[in-house]
């Protein structure tokens, strides 16, 4: 009997699983190649737009751009999403881990061992092996040097799987400085990204202003400067129209006998335009900025007082800026002494390559800055930005959580060989699925010396030996293709991102097996024409 | 995963490199004095004839991923440096024409790419090392930065015309910057304008403004005024227009005479304004809500002697005011003679049959301030547009070489001299290195060769022959010997004043060797939304 509607698919059973697999595995082994310092990059050519190309080794850039049908392949999309926005970084391992599970589970599942106890099975080893990390992690309750050290080198480990690679000590040190002065707040919007097109990247900059990418009008001072720190310049923000201060009355219109009564109403309207101005200069301000055009009479009233007039800072801009300076973003001026002014000590006109900024120095929250990156082309300026995004976000994680652990496949390793202790341990078949984890978090040290060219057998071989024989910091060493010490390396990763790696994957996996019955529904009739 | 599809990596490494070579045998017969042009007709269907690398990259529209982004190498390279836009793509894909034997000696490409990145930082210095210093002393830097210029200038279509292009170039930068002192010129100071008809030698150098305009000739207005007053208004005049809509009710024929009356005495009183604050020259501001200018206003300017110049863009407000010094004025309450602007003359000129407005700032006989301008115009002439917009891009091209040596202090001999000593030092440096990088630095030397080896092909000389009576040259200590394509044979290149920016050479080598990286690490094309 048919209880669905005629276009909906049921897959159950074996089916179902079996798509989840495929669907999983597909997603994981196509990320693969991408994980770890020597990971490869992807093209992603967009088929909508002819022009739109993009390359990244970034898992949740190259996940949210692609289009899947498969349902497992959708949760393993979501789960580098949720990543990214907790921690973001890690989006790739965290896919590939989890992939890894789901392609151990479907071999135990060909054994003919049932899903409830490999679920189990799963859900202690995570157990152990999150308690395994917790234990090996380093708090870092030492000095602010120290730790100020340690967030330096996890900038260096997140980027140096990153295009930043060539340069990541220079931006390793820009990302700690930048993360450093928001004084442990998270809120990333405080650090602006300013990309331009030109030299190379080692002459991108941290700018300790706010640097605007928008033009001074015509006619007005360039260059102001607080001539008593106690006394900073006064900066309105605002999002009003200064072109012709329209009548809005719908409908509105004027009827006159003559030329002179047209002049009157014309000079009428002039005199509001003044008028806003000179109500906007009641704020007593050096500066105004805009979100829409000036138009040429009100940049003229401005100029004529000396007010620098910033025109068409748009909404990111003036949102930034009002952040920034402490400002309201104002709309009506009828009440000056209300008003929330921003303050800053100097604003004046940069030159970026062939470009004119407007930078404004010495802003109350000090927290705020910019970054200026520099390169070749466009792609590598996007993939630049990601990845430099992709730092800040895991140190201010870290300034928050302090907790760090190692990196380069030792803390996988050493999670591995905690599972399989305890998986030794238990006397029923969920020792087999535990088993299976170890060896899953074995792969991903597998696929690290894979993507870098190494032999990864005998490496991963070593490296068991090593953790083994009782050397808990020992991780691969990409560059001279050998077992060295992740420490000594100062290959160091956010224990949070690890932890949440461990933790989501595991979690995505055993939700993903636990289906059993995959119902596509019809999909929603169009109507003609719509 | 319906819509999706994902080639295997190596593939996906093969067919990159392939169609880098394919952009490469289109490419690389124009690069050098005797490169040939190339005709491109666009998808509008203009036709464009061009041997500037950036150019004909730009329109080939490539949809292969691997060749759009050596599409945006070559664009790059302009930006950063203006010239050597053909070189860096025919080095790009010189180094990736390299790896697929590397690639299947079993090398990584990631052992490659570090290889290549090592390598790049070794030629950073050998091309450090091998750099003459600019001629510092002031009598001679005019003439030092003209051979730079004309080295650049003798690869383009208008190469006869380098005797002329060339100290127009170095004139201009030197009008508006110091070229020993200052470290970076803004070159959107120069504004180069083009005119049909006429030879490119009559390409002059305006200290002043120069635009396609027309002077007004309503009222035989005058259209040459000396020691002029420039106001540059923004406000229109006209009969008045309120913001909101108005009409004008008219019942009789006595309002309507008194209607015409009224605005002619609105608008005489603005002109009379505007002659008592003493100026004698307007430029009048584009306006998209109504007439900037009246008839009437015509006329009454012109009885008071008064030249106008209408439909000036906005845009081109900060670039007129900051040329003749004077300010914005938004309104006629604010006319006052301290917003006017000065020069020597304003005068309208016929040139082939097209009126243009010339103002010259100063008065050309007295002696002429030093490197004092703010902006400068350069008038370019060609008997088509075709060579008018080669010439244009051949003169920026020029002018960015001459920006990379104020940038840069710094020359390298050309000819392919410079690359043919990477080629052999960066061999020497490669037997230094043990293991796999050695292979890899040994395959990045040798991409080098393939500069002097295509000039020497585009120059009709046998390319075997010559490169290696080159490298022997080199052998024997003569860094500075060089192809030069003209004499058809291996000479002194500073002797022969063949010199080029370092800058060129070295953003070159850098962005092509960081493209090439970039290529090699790509294991997959992935169809997104």
């Amino acid at each position: 009997m048919n209880v669905l509607k005629s276009e909906a698919s049921e897959e159950r059973g074996e089916f179902s699983h079996q798509s989840t697999f495929i669907g999983a595995i597909a997603i994981a082994d196509m990320l693969k190649t991408t994980l770890g310092p020597l990971g490869m990059d992807k093209i992603l050519q967009s088929m909508s737009g002819v022009d739109s190309l993009t390359i990244t080794n970034d898992g949740a850039t190259i996940l949210s751009s692609l289009s899947v049908d498969n349902p497992a392949a959708r949760v393993l999309i979501n789960l580098s999403t949720t990543q990214d926005q907790e921690i973001g970084d890690g989006t790739t391992s965290v896919v590939v881990f989890a992939g890894e599970l789901l392609r151990m589970a479907e071999q135990l599942i060909a054994r003919g061992i049932p899903v409830p106890v490999i679920r189990e099975g799963y859900q202690r080893a995570s157990a152990a092996a999150l308690a395994a990390l917790t234990e090996s992690a380093n708090a870092n309750d030492g000095s602010e040097e120290a730790f100020r050290e340690e967030l330096f080198r996890i900038a260096m480990t997140t980027l140096s799987s990153k295009i930043l690679n060539v340069d990541k000590k220079f931006f390793a040190n820009m990302a700690v400085d930048a993360v450093l002065r928001l004084g442990g707040s998270t809120n990333l919007a405080n650090i602006q990204i300013i990309k331009k097109l030109g030299k190379t990247m080692e002459d991108s900059f941290l700018d300790e202003g706010f640097i605007l990418d928008k033009q001074i009008s015509v006619g007005c001072p360039v260059d102001l400067k607080a001539e008593d720190p106690e006394h900073p310049l006064r900066v309105l923000v605002a999002n009003t129209s200064m072109d012709a201060d329209k009548v809005k009355i719908f409908g509105s219109k004027a009827k006159v006998s003559g030329a002179t009564e047209l002049a009157a109403i014309e000079s009428e309207e002039r005199r509001r335009m003044r008028d806003k101005c000179a109500r906007i200069m009641k704020h007593d301000i050096n500066c105004f900025v805009n979100r829409q055009l000036v138009y040429n009479q009100a940049e003229e009233e401005f100029a004529a007082k000396g007010v620098m007039c910033i025109e068409h800072a748009d909404f990111d801009g003036i949102e930034r800026l009002s952040l920034v300076l402490d400002a309201d973003i104002l709309s009506t001026f009828d009440t000056p002494e209300k008003a929330r002014v921003g303050t800053c000590q100097r604003i004046h006109e940069i030159m970026i390559g062939e470009d004119k900024l407007i930078r404004f120095a010495g802003v109350p929250k000090n927290q705020a800055c910019t970054i200026v990156l520099r390169g070749a082309s466009k792609h590598l300026l996007d993939e630049a930005e990601r990845s430099l995004h992709d730092a800040l976000a895991v140190l201010s994680q870290t300034v928050k959580d302090r907790h760090t652990c190692l990196g380069a496949g030792s803390s996988e390793m050493l999670m591995s060989l905690a599972v399989s202790r305890e998986a030794d341990e238990r006397e029923d078949l969920t020792q087999v699925a535990m088993g299976s984890f170890s060896q899953a978090l074995e792969n991903i040290c597998f696929i690290l010396c894979e993507n870098a060219g190494l032999d990864a057998n005998t490496i991963v071989a070593k490296l068991h030996a090593a953790h083994a024989g009782g050397h808990k910091t020992a991780g691969i060493d990409i560059v001279n293709g050998c077992v060295g010490d992740a420490r000594e390396l100062g290959i160091v990763e956010a224990l949070k991102s690890k932890r949440q790696m461990v933790m989501s994957a595991t979690e995505a996996a055993s939700q993903l097996l636990k289906v059993d019955n995959i119902i596509r529904c019809a999909p929603r009739e169009r109507q003609q024409g719509q | 995963m319906a819509p999706t599809s994902s080639a295997k990596s190596e593939d996906v490494r093969t067919t990159n490199i392939a169609a880098a070579e394919e952009v490469l045998s289109a490419i690389r017969t124009s690069l050098g004095p005797r490169g040939m042009d190339k005709m491109v007709i666009t998808g509008k269907g203009d036709v464009l004839i061009s041997n500037d690398g950036a150019t004909i990259m730009k329109e080939l529209e490539a949809r292969h991923p691997a060749a759009r982004l050596l599409i945006e190498l070559s664009k790059a390279q302009d930006v950063e440096a203006g010239d050597g836009t053909t070189s860096v793509v025919v080095m790009c894909c010189s180094l990736l024409h390299e790896c697929p034997n590397l690639l299947k000696m079993g090398l990584h490409p990631s052992v490659i790419s570090r290889g290549y990145g090592k390598a790049a930082a070794k030629a950073e210095e050998i091309l450090d090392s091998m750099s003459i210093d600019l001629d510092l002393d002031p009598s001679n830097v005019r003439k030092t930065l003209i051979t730079a210029a004309k080295t650049s200038l003798s690869s383009k279509v208008v190469s006869q015309y380098s005797k002329w292009l060339a100290p127009i170039a170095v004139d201009a930068v030197s009008a508006i910057c110091d070229p020993l002192n200052d470290d970076n010129v803004n070159l959107d100071d120069i504004r180069v304008v083009k005119l049909a008809g006429d030879t490119i030698d009559r390409t002059e150098l305006i200290k002043g403004l120069c635009f396609p305009r027309k002077v007004s000739h309503v009222a035989n207005g005058p259209t040459s005024i000396s020691n002029a007053k420039i106001a540059f208004i923004q406000f229109c005049l006209s009969a008045p227009k309120t913001t909101m809509d108005s009409s004008v009710v008219v019942s009789d024929y006595q309002q309507m005479d008194r209607l015409i009356r009224e605005e002619r005495r609105y608008i005489l009183t603005m002109c009379k304004k505007i002659k008592a604050s003493g100026c004698n020259v307007v430029l009048i501001q584009k306006s998209i809500l109504r007439d900037a200018v009246s008839e009437i206003a015509l006329a009454f300017l012109a009885k008071m002697g008064i030249m106008v110049v209408r439909n000036i863009e906005r845009e081109d407000a900060s670039f007129v005011c900051r040329t003749v010094g004077c300010k914005p004025i938004a309104s006629i309450e604010h006319f006052t003679a301290d917003k006017l602007g000065h020069a020597f003359i304003a005068e309208e000129i016929e040139l082939s049959g097209k009126r243009m407005v010339r103002v010259i700032r100063d008065d050309p006989a007295l002696p002429q301030p030093e490197h004092s301008a703010k902006t400068i115009t350069v008038l370019v002439r060609g008997v088509n547009k075709l060579i008018l917009d080669e010439a244009d891009r051949s003169l920026h091209d020029a002018l960015c070489v001459i920006r990379s040596l104020v940038k840069k202090k710094k020359q390298l001999p050309g000819g392919g001299a410079a690359e043919i000593e990477l080629a052999m030092r960066l061999d020497e440096y490669a037997q230094t290195l043990s293991g796999l990088e050695s292979y890899v630095v040994k395959a990045y030397a040798n991409a080098f060769e393939l500069i002097p080896y295509t000039l020497a092909e585009n120059a009709g000389l046998n390319p075997i022959a010559t490169v290696t009576k080159l490298r022997s040259e080199h052998n024997k200590g003569v860094t500075m010997a060089g192809i030069h394509v003209k004499k058809g044979d291996i000479l002194d290149m500073r002797a022969k004043k063949v010199i080029q920016p370092t800058l060129v050479t070295s953003s070159a080598v850098k962005l092509a060797t960081e493209t090439a990286q970039m290529i090699l690490k790509i294991s997959d094309i992935v169809a997104a939304r």
